[in-house]
């Protein structure tokens, strides 16, 4: 009888190689997991006529029980082991990185506001804050505070849209150059970024576009300072290597005023490519970037201020930039909101 | 302006290029726009002799002709003209060459005989309309030479953009005087022909004037037994190159005279002048008038006018009178020269819709000093090539004689200003080469005296300007300006810049395409999302109907837009915009309230992009979604979201409450506007006012929470209840109960049974406690409560 379990033991430890050795995948391995080692399993069974034996026979067969059974673990969990890796090897093997990722929706900015906040970023690294002012604006503040008395030639480069006789759409973002100043005493260092309208509407023109004006008024600001304030901004906005040209112009609020030209980015300031004229700066070899100039008096007059200032402003088309520094052809595109468009920004 | 350059080298002996010119005038504030050839289309056009004309054997009206070409080259040339004849000096298009309607001259026959080229009219070289005949050219014209070179027509024409402070330069001769200080050039003007004396001969027509305010100068002339005809080659040509119509010598030379030296001129018929004066008063309210280009004008009170004893003859300024216009049969002429003030000139102007080359000068401001040299200048020209007289006699009244502006000028300021040292000396060259005097010169502050063609140069800043135009703004050395600000103005807080891109970048980092949508749009636009019509803002003046108002919404640009991607075939709209939307406030300082609101409008597939994200339609979850998250962004107290009927486009419409704030809507587009953007599927817009948010964000706290230490237990709950009892409701019931061991609850299925009026909504309750591990039959035990609850207040099933 004794002899009869110990045997039966041997024999449950050595079928149970054999299958584990045979089992092929993990269902398989546990069902014999079950078969022999579980609750109502082989092994149990016969353990299960342990009582039947003399006591003093039982701590043998005992004892031995328990060795069959941990060596039959230690081969379920090695077998189980080898499974797990001959499967993790078959999915690697099979691993396909090329399928699509879930990706999550990919939004965008606006090419508009990526270029406000690039600009308003330079500015604001040179000490500058941003500051804001309404969208439709009294005549006062948009024309005449600004050196544009009624009847003014000046008027005719910025045709107005308007809401009432003393009221419209702002024409630029001048206007908050002299609400600034009013709120502010010098020294003043702003720039402000915003919508803009006029009435026009073509190829090159829509009714609504965007700019940013800066201001600074202080003591003993040159037209030096003006120059060295654009470079900086100019060659982080568009590269180090950058040319900028000074050309004499006329704004009814600056004076002397000067158009900034930058040196074309499409054919490296020569005009051409390839000996034929560069269509993106018609062949000059510039590019009209902003506006700017030394602050007239009549301005400082207009707000109140007198005595030993000096300072300067300078205005840009936002829409330009970004032409210019994304290489969209097409004004028109910036408000269609075609996603198609709009998708090319990212953050 | 065009500027052609042979014109202005009759002013200042400039001998270098075009290009070279433009490049330097444009470095001192008159920008090239280009160069261009105006006879560029007949450049291959050359002049002949007429040797011979033969009349054509097989033809009753043309004639053979033996061209002489020059250099011994005879060509044969067929011509049609009823004027050709022998001895005359023609232009000639040989074979090869290209009239500028294209057509290219090939060797023909014409009824046997052989044709190899074309002797042409104005109207076939684009000179005239005239096609009466073949251009003849005067005789002493050298032949063999090309048409341009012996006609010496500009070929050369600068054109460049004029400033408004520079109605000097809307002259050749202020160009020329530009370029000879630019240059270091002498300039010079013209010598006039005869001697003008204002005091002897009778003055023919006295001049009054009514408004001396509107009128500060007005001469005339009386050209006596003038016969109108074509005006020579040469002007006319001139007057083609500065891109004026050719008319009669009369009326060429008053336009040659405005092109050469600024000062509008007005020809009037002196014998349809009635009543031997020349009045300058203002219209009457409602008086009519025809001018030139045959329409009749309503004037009013503000407009200048150029009357005769009973009538109105001119519009001052701006244009003349149609019934005194100088005619084929006129015989004198009264020549008008005057100087009007130029805020008057604009405003009729403005107001009639009607520009002229006068009016475009008079309104920027003209050389009263030169205003007779002028008009003795036109006259000598007129008299000379129209057969006339000159009578001695001159009108004149000058209300308001010209006076420089003397300015006390330190060159130091410009120094200071600009940033950089120019010389006394060197200032001094400066001013002078443009025709400033200067006074006290050796003390430190100057006497700059204004020179007559520069209203511009009025103050010391003005002289700045022209000292750093002529030192070069570009050679200004660059340097950072230090800055300085105020320390009250250092508080930088919460700028509404700042939250705005805060919002942006939420926007897109959720994965929404940012918009930007005109801020007008159709009155239509918002009457069709039924919105009410008072409070808008409309657009006086609008390009077009479809931008006649300003917004108040922004739901009308997010529809067009998301009408256009439909259009090109998108499967997934997601968008936003954040900008201001107008509304009418008469206590606003503009008459209207300016609010910044985030829009988002979401359409279509939830994802575009296939595999590995399951096929769905975006819906209410998802804009929903967004709302919370964006106020979890904010770090805003959770949202709550209510039902609300009877909104204008929304339906269903939800509010949303956040705190004590209301900041906005969101909810499916109503069916019938959603169809007129042709959308097939539901449009979720959504629109929340920025001001609201930026103060709820700027009073939200950042605090922290400490971390439970003892685990939760987790048990589920299926409640089954009434589709008319919303999830919300239910939750509100849960959290209502205030059981201390639940922390929170959570629906984590909902399964509506198409079947049945009853749905099944699983929530997901969190119990802990605080201080120790909670046991499951504690757990178990809270549960009941809350199901106990539940039966007990909704009457549902668990």
């Amino acid at each position: 009888m004794e002899m009869d379990l110990i045997n039966s033991l041997k024999n449950l430890g050595l079928d149970f190689e054999k299958a584990v050795n045979a089992a092929a995948t993990p269902d398989a391995l546990e069902d014999l997991r079950i078969e022999y080692l579980g609750r109502k399993g082989k092994l149990a069974e016969i353990m299960s006529q342990l009582p039947k034996l003399d006591p003093s026979l039982r701590p043998a067969v005992g004892q031995k029980a328990n060795e069959i059974k941990v060596e039959c673990q230690q081969l379920f969990e090695a077998k189980k082991g080898n499974l797990a890796k001959e499967s993790e090897a078959r999915t690697l093997s099979r691993f396909d990185p090329t399928l699509p990722g879930r990706e999550p929706w990919q939004g965008s900015l606006h090419p508009v506001s990526l270029v406000i906040r690039e600009v308003c970023g330079i500015f604001g690294r040179l000490g500058f804050d941003v500051a804001s002012g309404p969208e439709v604006e009294i005549d006062r503040y948009n024309f005449e505070a600004l050196n544009m008395p009624p009847e003014h030639p000046a008027r005719d480069m910025q045709d107005s849209l308007y809401i009432t006789d003393s009221t419209l759409l702002r024409t630029h973002t001048s206007p908050v150059q002299v609400r600034t100043m009013l709120a502010r005493r010098p020294p003043i260092a702003i720039v402000a970024p915003g919508k803009v309208y006029r009435r026009d509407s073509d190829l090159t023109h829509t009714p609504m576009f965007h700019q940013i004006e800066g201001l600074m008024v202080g003591k003993d600001i040159t037209m030096a300072h003006l120059r060295g304030l654009l470079q900086a901004f100019i060659q982080n906005v568009f590269g180090r290597h950058t040319k900028i040209r000074f050309r004499p112009s006329f704004f009814p609020f600056t004076e002397p005023s000067a158009e900034v030209d930058i040196s074309c980015m499409i054919c490296g300031g020569k005009g051409e490519i390839n000996g034929a004229p560069c269509r993106v700066c018609k062949g000059t070899g510039w590019l009209e970037i902003l506006g700017c100039g030394m602050v007239d008096p009549n301005v400082y007059e207009s707000v109140g201020y007198a005595g030993d200032i000096s300072g300067f402003a300078f205005g840009m088309g936002i829409e330009r930039i970004a032409m210019l520094k994304y290489g969209i052809n097409d004004l028109r595109i910036f408000f269609q909101n075609d996603t198609r468009f709009l998708e090319q920004f990212g953050l | 302006m065009l500027v052609p350059l042979s014109w202005l080298r009759e002013f200042t002996p400039y001998e270098g290029s075009a290009s070279e010119l433009g490049e330097r005038l444009t470095m001192l504030g008159l920008e090239l726009e280009e160069i261009v050839n105006p006879f560029a289309a007949i450049m291959g056009i050359k002049t002949g002799f007429v040797a011979q004309c033969d009349p054509h054997p097989d033809s009753d009206h043309l004639h053979c002709c033996k061209v002489d070409m020059g250099n011994g080259e005879i060509l044969d040339i067929v011509c049609g003209a009823p004027n050709v004849a022998a001895g005359q000096k023609v232009a000639v298009a040989p074979v090869g060459a290209t009239l500028p309607d294209g057509t290219v001259i090939k060797k023909a026959k014409l009824r046997g005989q052989t044709s190899c080229g074309m002797i042409c009219s104005e109207r076939e070289l684009g000179l005239s309309d005239d096609h009466t005949g073949i251009l003849v050219l005067p005789e002493s014209t050298a032949i063999g030479q090309r048409l341009v070179d012996a006609m010496e027509m500009d070929c050369e024409v600068l054109d460049l953009s004029i400033t408004p402070n520079r109605p000097d330069c809307l002259s050749i001769l202020g160009v020329a005087r530009e370029t000879a200080s630019a240059f270091g050039l002498p300039f010079h003007v013209p010598d006039l022909p005869f001697e003008t004396d204002s005091k002897s001969g009778e003055t023919i027509l006295p001049i009054e004037i009514e408004d001396p305010e509107l009128c500060w100068q007005y001469g005339g002339r009386v050209i006596e037994g003038i016969k109108v005809a074509p005006s020579p080659h040469k002007m006319r040509y001139r007057l083609i190159a500065v891109g004026v119509r050719p008319i009669s010598n009369i009326v060429d030379v008053t336009n040659y005279i405005l092109f050469e030296c600024g000062q509008p001129l007005h020809s009037f018929d002196l014998d349809k002048l009635s009543g031997g004066r020349i009045i300058v008063k203002c219209a009457k309210d409602g008086e009519k008038f025809t001018t030139l280009d045959g329409r009749e004008r309503m004037l009013n009170k503000d407009d200048l006018c150029i009357c005769d004893a009973n009538a109105i003859v001119g519009l001052a300024g701006v244009m003349g009178g149609l019934d005194t216009e100088i005619t084929a049969q006129s015989h004198n002429v009264f020549l008008e020269s005057a100087v009007f003030q130029p805020r008057s000139i604009r405003k009729t102007s403005r107001r009639l819709g009607l520009t002229s080359e006068a009016s475009y000068r008079f309104e920027r401001g003209i050389d009263q000093m030169r205003s007779i040299w002028a008009l003795d200048r036109a006259c000598a020209l007129m008299a000379s090539i129209s057969g006339g007289l000159i009578n001695p006699g001159l009108s004149l009244e000058i209300p308001k004689p010209f006076k420089s502006a003397r300015i006390a000028y330190a060159p130091a300021q410009a120094n200071a200003l600009l940033g950089v040292t120019v010389a006394n000396g060197r200032q001094k060259e400066i001013l002078e080469s443009l025709g400033c005097a200067i006074e006290n010169s050796e003390a430190e502050v100057w006497t700059v005296i204004q020179p007559s063609w520069r209203p511009d140069l009025t103050r010391p800043a003005d002289v700045i300007e022209e000292v750093g135009r002529y030192h070069g703004l570009d050679s200004i050395p660059p340097e950072l300006p230090p800055v300085h600000r105020n320390l009250a103005d250092c508080f930088f807080g919460h700028s509404t810049f700042s939250f705005w891109n805060l919002v942006r970048d939420w926007g897109a980092g959720v994965g929404l395409n940012e918009a930007i949508n005109y801020s007008f749009v159709g009155q239509t636009d918002l009457d069709f999302l039924n919105l009410p019509p008072d409070n808008r803002i409309t657009v006086f003046n609008p390009l077009s109907e479809d931008q006649n108002v300003l917004r108040t919404c922004l739901a009308p640009g997010l529809l067009h837009d998301l009408a256009n991607n439909l259009a090109y075939g998108a499967q997934s709209v997601k968008l936003f915009e954040l900008a201001n939307t107008f509304h009418a406030d008469p206590s606003s300082e503009t008459g209207a309230t300016e609010s910044g609101v985030l829009g988002i409008l979401l359409y279509g597939l939830r994802h575009d992009s296939g595999w590995p994200h399951a096929d769905g339609t975006l819906d209410y979850a998802d804009i929903k979604g967004l709302v919370e998250h964006l106020c979890h962004f904010l770090n805003l107290p959770k949202p709550l979201f209510t039902r609300v009927e009877d909104h204008p486009w929304l339906m269903p419409c939800v509010q949303i409450t956040v705190g004590n704030e209301k900041p906005g809507f969101l909810g499916k587009v109503k069916t019938d506007i959603a169809d007129a953007f042709h959308a097939v599927k539901n449009v979720w817009i959504c629109e929340l006012g920025l001001d609201a948010l930026q103060g709820l964000h700027e009073k939200a706290m950042r605090r922290f929470h400490s971390l439970p230490i003892f685990p939760a237990i987790r048990r589920d709950m299926t409640v089954i209840a009434d589709k008319k009892i919303h999830a919300g409701s239910i939750l509100e019931r849960i959290l209502l109960q205030k059981l201390p061991l639940l922390e929170g609850a959570v629906l984590v299925d909902c399964f509506e049974p198409s079947d049945s009026d009853e749905r099944h909504l699983t929530y997901r309750l969190t119990f802990r406690h605080h201080d120790r591990t909670l046991k499951d039959s504690e757990a178990d035990k809270e549960r009941e409560k809350v199901a106990a609850n539940l039966r007990k207040s909704l009457g549902v099933k668990i």
